[in-house]
């Protein structure tokens, strides 16, 4: 009897194998990555009804998140401000500052009218989520941690992937961003420069370097930070927990 | 059950003296039962109907191949959805977005308004608590009714049309309509028996305005004998409360004062039934002076029956008889219309209330005759002259007449105006010889109620009403009668009228209704109305600062003391012979009790879904009503032998062939009558006066025999869908589906027509009862559902003391002392447990492995629930789904077992035997007499001791409210492949639901049965419609869009597949930790340094004691639930726990600072210890009652 498939077919199955092994492992890979938040939704930049210019306002006017987002001390919720926040500065009866400007249309419009204006998320965490925000700003973590420099942004976007692993990756070693409870607002500090400036923090920081006989470089940024970060989660009784009710309920 | 009796050891002799069940078909042990029990949990297919399993595997093909080719469509869109965020426009006062914010207000009720604090999230009212801040703390409780009220506020099927007839109209018809009516001046109005000042300042205007117009007052259960008898003795609006803070020995008469038939603020009762006093701080042995004693006289169970020391089942037509002999042996004499062992207890009872602090409370409903009797009784025992009992005249309350006072004036009227929370047409009273809907048959009926029911249907005028959440108004308080405010919480979420903007509008010249839909900016004219009430009665002042703080500070506080009630003249009755009617004698012409119903109360919550759900407290019946029955009535009615398929007699014979049937038994030989979905109940025909009900029959225990129990209330609409629940033929039934929603159809049988002019119940001579063959009618009841098992799962104890099988006593303190080694504590070690909670972490592996679990020092949460003033009320349990958001899983699914309240409310009965009496009849043994003789000399005692099953041997109820324990060693956490149920550094056993897969294997290890399985997408889909569930995403999703506006925004909404349980709350739980966190930065600012120098220990960052509170706790008006941080040396808890024997000499984290004997733990022995602690409860019984005396406090339970 003939051979009907020739000899080089024997090892076919096996090149199939591998080439459906490796398209597997291509897309599994592509997945892990692709469908991370991290590819997700790092860099989304939605248009806003008023192109608000967090740059201008923080770095340039010098404002505090606080002055808008007033709440977010004191609530689980960052609140975005009312209409009549705004218009504290930009009401055009009362001379507002560029209160003319076209870009400022839809807000004078939700004064006039009553309707809320309706800005578009740009963070936002799953249902089954439920993220504290003043938890960790009266715990001395400060607004960058999870927004990046919003002060520098001219247009929001959405800087850190906010997964749970970049949770979990600061409540597992919290030093990395405890700052002074002063300086949470403060999105330009780093604790080397805030140590150069500030003789008494030095020096306490200096103590208990010695007092912990830590390894660190105070003079590098990370190691000011680590040295800060380690003496106020000692300090200030910081352990930030992992189980699931932290989160989830 | 040979699993079980592994686990659980047999009870000791002396424990199995007291029979203990659950269930009928418990009691007689019934192979249904067994073969439910020894499944444990209800298998998935077999739990299926017929029809069901023939579609499912077609179905689920379909689906997948839908929900496939749907997958290819949603990939297109793989989008980013883009979310809004919408501030407000102007910022609103306290308003903070993301915090609640709360407000006082209070719930009108033919009791006295309930004083209670709504949550608001972003102005949505979400959960209702009892005002705390309410004079002596009594906030009235917020009963399972007032909690499940805020989800009638979202009810979709809310009336929200103007309708005539039936049919909707414009508004401005209604407008048209409504002047035409009351044009003539001759209109009746009748409001519920609710008391509110601006209303009755309104009437006054109206009664100027409409020279015809009269006022009336009517609510089906308000109780006419007992005003007739105040009215009678005290004069007009004179209420009649009693002091519980006094009252320390309380006959109730067939009076369920703790739930549906309140007499009075209940808190003080509470607080003397606790054997430590209010606060646990007092010492039991000292406080026992001061423990209050509660005699039950009553003809089926209530929760007060279950709370009572001494309990008699007795029929309602011998209630006359018994408070006859009471007055007698009060008065001197003897009993003469009761004998043996029942007049013994009279006359004990009698002495017992006579000896002082004693007072007779009678079930509202009663004639006024038996209420100006018992007057008299409390008269002579000093109840008035001591305080116990105070008479309070309701002021300013305007001149309201009753129903018969509307018969004699009906000639007169042209319309008749329905503001009654009442269904009247539905109901239809009889008054005198006429019934009501004949009475107004030819009048013009206006209606205004928040429901389409049939008095809105037959109306020819009805307006939409608004909930109290949405109105303004003003009521007074069930106990001294303080005024409190009702004010809105939101806008009428369907433009409905408040009852005092319907009163403005007639009293004007144009009458014009309220429109709060089109402009939602106008003030309310009830507004300014009660505004105005408040300035002019309550707190006037000519300042207008003072003015304007004080109407502010009414709104804040939601009552004003400065206005109640007045304490009301001496009375007089005069004194009248007793009628007393002849015994009932035959289970053919059964006494028929009207009983009020706790789920529905007299048919008004028919349409609210968590309250059908909410099991009854005594015979755990949902979405039903029922006849109840005694054993014994239903054995000479000859339905109980269909309900419990003795089986015995038939096992016997096969034995003897040598058979065993127990191992022979197959599944084909279960008669269609089982437990769980097969559970079908038959069916009498309850014939009075002509007019016959079909109805199914339940066996109830504790009833009196030859009495039966109808709840009003149900049988409201039926559709084509209501013959589906019988088995064999549907009774004959008028489809009505426009009567009530979605909820309220199909949902058992209406008792109104048989009640006729009897306003309580109808003497066994005019009623007859048969049975009706060939009809089967479907339960849902939870008895036996997560049924658990073990030994002294509940536990009891009394005050005197006890003589123990084996002849040694037992006082009042060596039973405390004995508590904690109930049952398997005594004589067994705890088991190790193999999954230690100390030293390594079990929950986070890798990173702190030299870490404790329970490493948090500022929180560890621990509850504790005392037994001796849980009533099993079930308000835990709906307050637990409106915090939780808990969905409704409707009739079917809970007859499999498959409901999700993550309370449970187990309800025992226990019969104390005659071998738990003790050696009574110790003297009469002899020195080594045989075993034989011992029994034989023990069960001549027991004849002796128990001559009838009568007074002698009382049955008692304890109720166990079981949720999840939040084991420290946790069965579920070990077995969960996933880690998604795992511990909490603050020892919470937390529940990943975005984690759970559904292996349900965490289910199936509890011991507790505390867990519940989403089986199917209850939140989304529409449950209560035929097979929606099965059907998946192609289901109708749930009706409305107003539901969800009640949900919890801080507790995710479970979906299709996910375990969930009891989570002590720990969205509250959070918040007061993350607001502790808060507390650091204050304690920095305040030092003025950098808050780098600044130490924050773990007090600091620790919630004040006291200060969270857990929802079933806020809800319960007993105060049995104690929920606080055991790391808090000043909190309540501390004083509800035990230190644990293994914790003695262990450095442990919990810091347990008193020992409380009463305390135990759940199934101790397995070593789960668990965080949920339970109070045994104590029973004060009257030492002077002899052999019934030594027979209460004996209910510890067993469940093998």
């Amino acid at each position: 009897m003939a051979n009907y498939f020739p000899r080089y077919t024997n090892i076919l199955p096996l090149k199939i194998a591998v080439c459906l092994g490796t398209l597997a492992l291509g897309v599994v890979v592509a997945f892990t990555y692709y469908g991370s938040p991290k590819a997700q939704v790092v860099g989304y930049m939605p248009d806003q009804p008023i192109p608000y210019d967090h740059e201008l306002h923080v770095t340039q006017l010098g404002l505090d998140c606080r002055h808008c987002h007033s709440f977010v001390e004191k609530s689980g919720h960052a609140n975005v401000p009312t209409a009549n926040t705004c218009a504290n500065c930009h009401h055009e009866t009362k001379g507002g500052i560029k209160s003319d400007s076209p870009r400022l249309a839809p807000l004078m419009e939700a004064i006039d009218s009553g309707k809320p204006i309706q800005w578009v998320r740009v963070h936002k965490s799953p249902d089954y989520v439920y993220f504290n925000h003043s938890a960790h700003l009266n715990r001395g973590i400060s607004c960058v941690e999870c927004h990046g420099q919003v002060d520098e942004m001219r247009v929001v976007f959405h800087a850190e992937p906010l997964s749970m692993g970049q949770c979990l990756d600061c409540h597992r070693a919290p030093e990395d961003a405890l700052r002074p409870l002063e300086e949470v607002f403060n999105l330009k500090y780093n604790a080397r420069d805030y140590i150069s400036k500030n003789e008494t923090a030095k020096n306490i920081l200096e103590d208990y370097v010695a007092e912990k006989s830590l390894d660190v470089d105070l003079d590098d940024e990370h190691g000011a930070q680590l040295a800060m970060g380690t003496m106020l989660k000692d300090r200030w009784n910081v352990r930030p927990k992992e189980s699931c009710f932290t989160c989830h309920r | 059950m040979s699993k079980r009796k592994w686990n659980h050891p047999e009870a000791s002799k002396e424990e199995l003296g007291t029979k203990v069940w659950r269930s009928a078909g418990d009691l007689e042990d019934t192979r249904q039962l067994r073969e439910w029990v020894d499944r444990e949990f209800p298998r998935a297919s077999e739990t299926m109907r017929e029809d069901e399993r023939e579609n499912t595997r077609r179905d689920f093909l379909k689906l997948m191949g839908a929900s496939t080719a749907l997958a290819g469509f949603g990939l297109a869109s793989c989008r980013r959805p883009e979310a809004l965020i919408v501030p407000f426009t102007d910022s609103v006062e306290w308003t903070i977005p993301g915090k609640p914010t709360y407000y006082a207000t209070s719930m009108p009720s033919a009791n006295g308004a309930v004083s209670i604090v709504a949550t608001n999230y972003e102005g949505r009212p979400t959960k209702l608590e009892p005002n705390k801040n309410f004079p002596n703390g009594k906030g009235g409780g917020a009963d399972a009714m007032v909690q499940a009220s805020i989800l009638g506020l979202y009810d979709p099927a809310r009336s929200r049309n103007y309708l005539s007839e039936g049919k909707v109209i414009k508004k401005t018809d209604a407008e048209k309509a409504l002047t035409d009516y009351v044009k003539s001046g001759n209109v009746g109005f009748v409001f519920g028996e609710d008391d509110s000042l601006t209303r009755s300042a309104m009437i006054e205007k109206l009664r100027a305005k409409y020279a015809g117009s009269k006022f009336y007052a009517y609510e089906a259960l308000a109780g006419a004998g007992k005003k007739a008898s105040a009215a009678g003795i005290f004069g007009k609006h004179v209420q009649v409360k009693a002091d519980f803070a006094k009252a320390k020995k309380i006959l109730a008469v067939d009076c369920d004062f703790l739930e549906l038939d309140k007499q009075g603020d209940t808190k003080a009762f509470y607080d003397r039934r606790r054997p430590e006093g209010p606060n646990y701080d007092a010492d039991p042995l000292a406080y026992q002076a001061e423990l209050n004693r509660l005699y039950a006289v009553e003809p089926t169970f209530t929760v007060t029956g279950g709370m009572a020391d001494h309990r008699a089942p007795l029929a309602p037509s011998q209630m006359a008889a018994f408070i006859d002999d009471i007055a007698t042996v009060i008065n001197g004499g003897s009993p003469k219309n009761f004998t043996g062992d029942k007049a013994f207890w009279v006359q004990e009872c009698a002495k017992d209330l006579a000896s002082g602090d004693g007072v007779v409370l009678l079930g509202s409903r009663y004639d006024k005759e038996l209420h100006d009797a018992v007057f008299a009784i409390n008269s002579k025992i000093g109840a008035y002259d001591n305080g116990l009992l105070v008479a309070r005249t309701q002021k300013k309350h305007a001149e309201l007449g009753s129903l018969e006072d509307l018969a004699k004036d009906v000639a007169s009227l042209d319309t008749v105006v329905l503001m009654t929370p009442a269904n009247p047409v539905y109901e239809n009273p009889v008054i005198g010889d006429k019934k009501f809907n004949d009475l107004v048959t030819d009048k013009n009926l206006v209606h205004l109620g928040c429901e389409v029911n049939a008095s809105a249907n037959a109306a020819n005028l009805h307006i939409p009403a608004a909930h109290y959440l949405e109105s303004w108004s003003d009521g007074f308080s069930g106990d001294e009668g303080i005024y409190t405010v009702v004010q809105p919480m939101i806008l009428p979420l369907y433009g409905g009228i408040q009852a005092l903007e319907l009163l403005d509008a007639l009293s004007q010249d144009k009458i014009v209704l309220h429109d709060s839909l089109s402009d939602d900016t106008a003030v309310s004219p009830a507004y300014n109305a009660v505004k105005g009430t408040f300035e002019q009665y309550v707190k006037s002042s000519s300042d207008g600062f003072a003015k304007k703080t004080n109407w502010m500070e009414l709104l804040r506080t939601g009552f004003s003391a400065d206005l109640k009630y007045s304490v009301a003249g001496k009375g007089n009755a005069p004194a009248a012979a007793l009628k007393v009617l002849p015994e009932p004698t035959s289970a053919k012409n059964a006494d028929l009790v009207f009983s009020a119903d706790y789920s529905v109360l007299d048919g008004r919550y028919v349409n609210n879904a968590w309250l059908q759900e909410a099991p009854d407290p005594i015979s755990k019946l949902t979405w039903d009503n029922a006849i109840y029955m005694s054993p014994q009535t239903a054995k000479d009615l000859e339905l109980y032998d269909e309900i419990v398929e003795l089986e015995k007699e038939e096992a016997a014979w096969w034995a003897a062939l040598g058979i065993d049937t127990d191992s022979t038994y197959k599944k084909t030989s279960v008669s269609e009558d089982g437990e769980g979905p097969s559970l079908f109940g038959p069916m009498v025909k309850v014939t009075v006066g002509g007019t016959s009900v079909e109805a199914v029959v339940i066996v109830a225990f504790g009833m009196a025999d030859n009495v039966i129990s109808f709840p009003l209330g149900y049988g409201q609409g039926y559709d084509e869908f209501w013959k589906g629940d019988f088995n064999g033929e549907a009774i004959d039934y008028k489809e009505s589906p426009q009567n009530v929603s979605s909820v309220g159809v199909n949902r058992g049988f209406n008792s109104y027509p048989l009640k006729g002019s009897s306003d309580y119940f109808a003497e066994g001579k005019n009623v007859s009862i048969e049975k009706v063959e060939g009809k089967r009618y479907k339960l849902a009841r939870t008895q036996e559902h997560h049924a658990m098992y073990g030994r002294s799962l509940a536990r009891e104890i009394s005050t005197l003391e006890v003589t123990k099988d084996g002849g040694f006593t037992q006082d009042y303190d060596a039973q405390l002392k004995n508590v904690s080694k109930q049952g398997m504590d005594s004589h067994m070690p705890q088991n190790i447990s193999l999954y230690k909670f100390q030293g390594k972490s079990v929950a986070m592996p890798g990173k702190r492995e030299d870490e404790e679990q329970l490493w948090d020092k500022s929180h560890q949460w621990a509850m504790s629930i005392d037994l001796s003033t849980c009533t099993g009320c079930s308000a835990c349990l709906v307050a637990c789904q409106a915090e939780n958001n808990i969905p409704v899983v409707g009739k079917t699914q809970v007859a499999m077992g498959r409901e999700m309240h993550w309370i449970r409310m187990d309800r025992y009965f226990a019969e104390p035997g005659s071998a738990n009496v003790g050696d009574l009849d110790s003297e009469n043994a002899k020195e080594n007499e045989s075993d034989e003789e011992k029994k034989k000399r023990k069960a001549e005692a027991a004849e002796v001791i128990n001559p009838s099953k009568d007074w002698n041997t009382p049955l008692e109820m304890i109720p166990n409210p079981v949720a999840c324990v939040q084991c420290e060693s946790a069965p579920c956490e070990t077995v969960c492949p996933v880690n998604a149920t795992v511990h909490t550094e603050d020892g919470l056993n937390s529940m990943a639901y975005n984690r759970c897969i559904g292996t349900r294997y965490c289910a199936n290890n509890c011991p507790y049965k505390a867990r519940r399985f989403n089986f199917f997408d209850y939140n989304k889909r529409n449950p209560l419609l035929e097979k929606n569930l099965y059907k998946g995403p192609l289901g109708e999703k749930q009706e409305g869009d107003s539901k969800h506006l009640q949900r919890n925004p801080n507790v995710s909404v479970r979906m299709r597949g996910v375990m969930e349980k009891c989570t002590y709350c720990v969205q509250r739980l959070q918040a007061a930790k993350i607001d502790a966190k808060q507390n650091v930065k204050k304690a920095v600012q305040k030092t003025g340094r950098p808050s780098i120098e600044f130490t924050a220990t773990n007090e600091l960052l620790m919630a004040p004691a006291n200060s969270v509170s857990v929802a079933c706790e806020d809800a319960c008006s007993a105060g049995s639930i104690l929920f606080g941080n055991l790391m808090n040396l000043d909190d309540k808890i501390q004083k509800t726990k035990a230190i644990r024997e293994e914790d003695k000499d262990l450095e442990k984290n919990i810091q347990g600072a008193y020992a409380n004997p009463r305390t135990y733990d759940l199934l101790n022995y397995i070593g789960t210890r668990p965080r949920t602690s339970y109070m045994a409860r104590v029973k004060n019984p009257n030492p002077d009652m002899g052999i019934v005396a030594k027979k209460v406090g004996r209910a510890t339970i067993h469940m093998h």
